[in-house]
């Protein structure tokens, strides 16, 4: 080969270009690690990097009237996502430091996975508000008419995490069942479309699809009963609450302020709710009326997330919810229950609710 | 495995010594294998690259300077390969998966590549032709394959139809202008002493044009198959719900970093193999390359 | 003279397109009728004109398939308005930057070890194998790992297009040092040349056509990969601009996105086939 016979004719410089080589590798090997916290880092206590959903719960009034920037007295730096797991993904990656409506699910399976973030409070207990919605013409009367049909909802959220106890409660399986994983949005569009059947998914695309021949096939209740409890968390990544504490108790004060306001004024709230999800004051009104939005003390009683010391029932919840996604193989193992208690942090909730 | 043992006549090979004829095939293998263990130099570099950084993975997983969400070590990605052999991926088995893949990718780089040879060997010969085309080509050529993926689902839905056309359209530029390169390249003074044999068009073409374009026509197919495997991933990420590349989405859904690697390892294995067997199988057909 | 998808030019070849221009006015017209350009220009109109038909006459619905001036609208509309918060020029330039800046350090990069790969044996064994495995794999199978790494800004798109463009442009620096001759090698030094200056004069520029054609098809590529990457976890960009349309439905959006991708990609084509022409001038000169 003419290599061989050049390098044998000339016999080069090979040292210089191997010194070349070796120095570029080190250079990129030296500056990896700084680099990437330099990526990470760069943030200062004026800067949030928070991940939100469109939907239609009180978490929009915090972040469409700036309440969370107020009491955080930092500036937000928002990004939306579709689905838990891009959360999940995000904090990995160190990208975000806060993110809102946070499914109980995907905060299962990124805490058995040490993801370094906190459970820091509760949004709601979804209950009815997530569930399935078929396509009338599909003619789905049973979960047996689901075989052949194709269902959309965003892998990795709570919804998903419905669907799969859903198929699992009635024997289905996902070569029976097309499940396909799709953004909110997009549902919205392929519904149009005439693409999928079914969907599992909150509102406001769950209230579109309805409205776009579309009817509740309900099985919230039945899940919930088999122990399928999902819920809405705010989470914040463990590096950053352990440097801005008061940021974070200010977030969840902000938050504490937008829930008063539903729970006070619903017409109000729901107007602004309206504006932020892009649907009608009554389509709002109708959504929020479906969680169950609990308020800011009562996430500190042992039903829920419980207090500083005193860890609530929240932690089975999610203990429940990772060993069914082990069962799933969708995560490897899941840890003990006492990993959930230390995951939840609710120091700031107690500060927040002291006022 | 049994015609391992078996001997067989080699085709014709004016090389092979009488004796090579009669030894088994295996034989034949463990000698090159020795020959290969006899190598020096390079093949040792490369082994020994391979090792080191094989080694340097594994030191740096064990040791736990790198968490196994960002980098799974060797014995959990073994071990989620296992997995995946033996129980599938949310049921359907990795074979299934990967055969899915694979049809899809046959399926569409075949139909791209020979629509997309024909009408470049149209397009090389006539003028004409090349005139009214290339525009489509021009523009479809570089125009990335997901945006307009996007409108293909708009039209067709989601499903293996907007896959199979992306997939056509994806290798018919490639393999268009490559079979177009072939023909304008064919020596003139072939032509011309084929003509002054007496040779009548069609004979040119299938004696002179044609095996002389082969060579550009298998580089198109090679780009053109790569082309389209990398957006048959990428299409089945978007618009599908089984083969290798949603597997891959899916795991990567739940962070399952293992098997996230492990269908990176065998897609890209796959997609090495499908390169070198349209190596060899030019290397089988066009064995004229290269020589004037 | 035409450029074969290899990068070779025969100079014996069929298509005789240099002797049908002649430099009289009625020549060239004469010239260019039978080369039948005119016939690009057709078949671009009427391609137009069949759009436009399809969906004036509501043959296709015109939901799925907005006609030109309903795009040509929406163009101007962005222009003024944006679209969801970004700007036109907003959205070419992220898809431009990711797409430059991963390309530009794979070439930075990629050429200097392709070259030494080509020199020296050993080096080249070293690298190849891990090079020739990076080419088949589909970037967007890695992207998630990228962002993992990387976090969700444009570092790890950039790193993604990098990862696209890298293989291409070495392999094919690599190949460039191997098909230089042996016996210029051999003159360059007979007259006294030292080894830089043989690497300078000799190696280099011949290798270069191959490095083009290597940086061509990287360029291609790295193009088509931009629209992938901003798939994950983007804000903007032309990619992010289209999938973003096609969740709300904006079918006009994602037409006009696909028509303002197709001539970015078609100029970026252009330019470098230029910069090939203006620097690589010896190519097919033996």
């Amino acid at each position: 080969m003419n290599s061989k016979y050049i390098e044998t004719v000339i016999q080069l410089g090979r040292r210089d270009f191997m010194q070349l080589v070796a120095a570029a590798s080190g250079a990129a090997a030296l500056s990896w690690p700084s680099a990437r916290t330099a990526w990470a880092a760069g943030m200062n206590p004026d800067m949030i990097n928070a991940a939100f959903f469109v939907e239609t719960k009180p978490t929009m009034i915090g972040k469409g009237q700036g309440w969370f920037e107020q009491s955080a007295s930092a500036k937000f730096n928002w990004s939306e996502v579709g689905s838990g797991a891009e959360i999940n993904t995000a904090m990995a990656a160190g990208s975000i430091d806060v993110a809102f409506s946070f499914g109980s699910s995907p905060a299962a399976a990124g805490i058995s996975q040490s993801i370094p973030y906190e459970v820091v409070a509760m949004v709601d207990n979804i209950g009815p508000a997530e569930d399935m919605v078929v396509r009338k013409a599909a003619n789905i009367k049973t979960p047996a008419d689901f075989k052949g049909k194709k269902v959309a909802t965003p892998f990795g959220s709570t919804s998903h995490f419905r669907l799969l106890g859903f198929l699992e409660l009635h024997n289905l399986s996902q070569s029976d069942v097309t499940v396909l994983d799709m953004n909110p949005n997009a549902e919205v569009a392929a519904w149009h479309r005439g693409d999928i059947d079914a969907v599992y998914v909150w509102s406001p695309a769950k209230a579109q699809m309805l409205a776009d021949g579309g009817e509740h096939f309900p099985t919230s209740q039945d899940l919930d009963a088999h122990g399928y409890v999902i819920a809405d968390l705010i989470i914040a990544r463990t590096e950053f609450l352990q440097k801005y504490p008061d940021a974070v108790t200010g977030i969840i004060k902000g938050y504490g302020r937008a829930l008063d306001l539903w729970k006070t004024k619903p017409d109000e709230a729901a107007a602004i709710v309206a504006k932020e999800a892009g649907v009608t004051p009554e389509v709002a009104k109708n959504n929020l009326g479906e969680y169950d939005f609990v308020s800011l003390k009562d996430q500190l009683s042992p039903t829920w997330l419980g207090s500083p010391g005193k860890p609530g029932k929240f932690a089975d919840v999610l203990k429940r919810t990772a060993d069914f996604l082990v069962q799933q193989k969708s995560i490897r193992s899941a840890p003990s229950v006492e990993a959930f208690e230390k995951a939840i942090n609710t120091e700031f909730l107690s500060r927040a609710v002291q006022g | 495995m049994l015609s391992l043992f078996r001997t067989s006549a080699p085709e014709g090979r004016l090389d092979a010594m009488p004796s090579m004829r009669e030894e088994p095939p295996l034989i034949v293998i463990l000698r090159r294998l020795h020959r290969l263990a006899a190598l020096p130099g390079d093949r040792w570099v490369t082994i020994a690259t391979l090792g080191f950084v094989i080694l340097l993975w594994a030191m740096v997983t064990n040791l736990g300077l790198v968490r196994d969400l960002f980098l799974p070590g060797p014995a959990l990605l073994w071990a989620g390969f296992v997995d995946l052999f033996e129980e599938g991926y949310k049921s359907r088995t990795l074979w299934e998966h990967a055969g899915l893949s694979l049809e899809r990718v046959l399926g569409g780089f075949m139909t791209g590549a020979i629509v997309g040879t024909v009408l470049g060997l149209g397009m090389g010969y006539n003028r004409k032709i090349e005139a009214f085309f290339s525009p489509f080509i021009e523009f479809l050529r570089p125009l990335p394959q997901l945006a307009y993926l996007v409108l293909l689902i708009v039209w067709f839905g989601i499903g293996e139809t907007s896959q199979i056309i992306l997939l056509f359209l994806t290798g018919l530029p490639v393999s268009a202008v490559a079979a177009m390169d072939g023909v304008k390249s064919t020596p003139v003074q072939r032509v011309q002493a084929a003509r002054s044999l007496g040779a009548g068009d069609w004979q040119i073409f299938r004696y002179v044009v044609f095996p002389s374009a082969l060579h550009e026509i298998f580089t198109g197919a090679r780009l053109a198959i790569g082309v389209v495997y990398a957006t048959l991933i990428a299409a089945e990420m978007i618009a599908g719900s089984t083969g290798l590349g949603w597997m891959i989405l899916d795991a990567g859904r739940f962070l399952r970093s293992e098997y996230v690697f492990v269908g990176i390892i065998i897609i890209g294995l796959m997609g090495f193999a499908l390169d070198r067997l349209l190596l060899y199988l030019e290397r089988r057909v066009v064995h004229w390359a290269g020589k004037s | 003279m035409r450029r074969s998808l290899t990068g070779t030019v025969n100079a014996w070849r069929l298509d005789r397109s240099d002797a049908s221009r002649s430099s009289t006015k009625s020549g060239v017209l004469r010239g260019w009728m039978r080369d039948g350009r005119w016939l690009s220009i057709v078949s671009v109109l009427s391609a137009f004109v069949a759009w436009a038909i399809l969906s004036a006459f509501r043959v296709v619905p015109s939901d799925l398939l907005p006609g030109p001036w309903e795009v040509f609208r929406t163009l101007v509309a962005i222009l003024q308005d944006g679209y969801r918060g970004t700007t036109l020029w907003q959205n070419i330039f992220a898809t431009l930057y990711r797409c430059g800046g991963g390309f530009l350090l794979a070439c930075v990069t990629g050429i200097p070890l392709g070259l030494a790969m080509g020199y020296n044996s050993k080096i080249g064994a070293a690298f190849d194998y891990i090079v020739q495995f990076m080419r088949p794999l589909p970037p967007l199978s890695y992207l998630v790992l990228l962002i993992l790494w990387l976090g969700t800004g444009d570092s790890s798109k950039i790193a993604l297009l990098y990862l696209t463009a890298f293989p291409i442009v070495t392999s094919s620096a690599m190949a460039g040092v191997r098909s230089v001759k042996t016996q210029k090698v051999q003159a360059a030094l007979s007259l006294g040349a030292g080894q830089w200056q043989v690497f300078l004069h000799v190696i280099f520029p011949s290798a270069l056509p191959l490095i083009f054609t290597g940086a061509r098809i990287a360029l291609a590529v790295t193009f088509s990969t931009v629209v992938a990457a901003e798939l994950m976890a983007a804000k903007d960009g032309l990619g992010w601009m289209v999938f973003s349309a096609s969740h709300f439905l904006r079918n006009d959006v994602i037409i006009l996105g696909i028509i303002v991708l197709g001539v970015l990609g078609m100029l970026l084509n252009r330019l470098i086939l230029s910069l090939d022409a203006a620097i690589v001038h010896w190519r097919g000169v033996e």
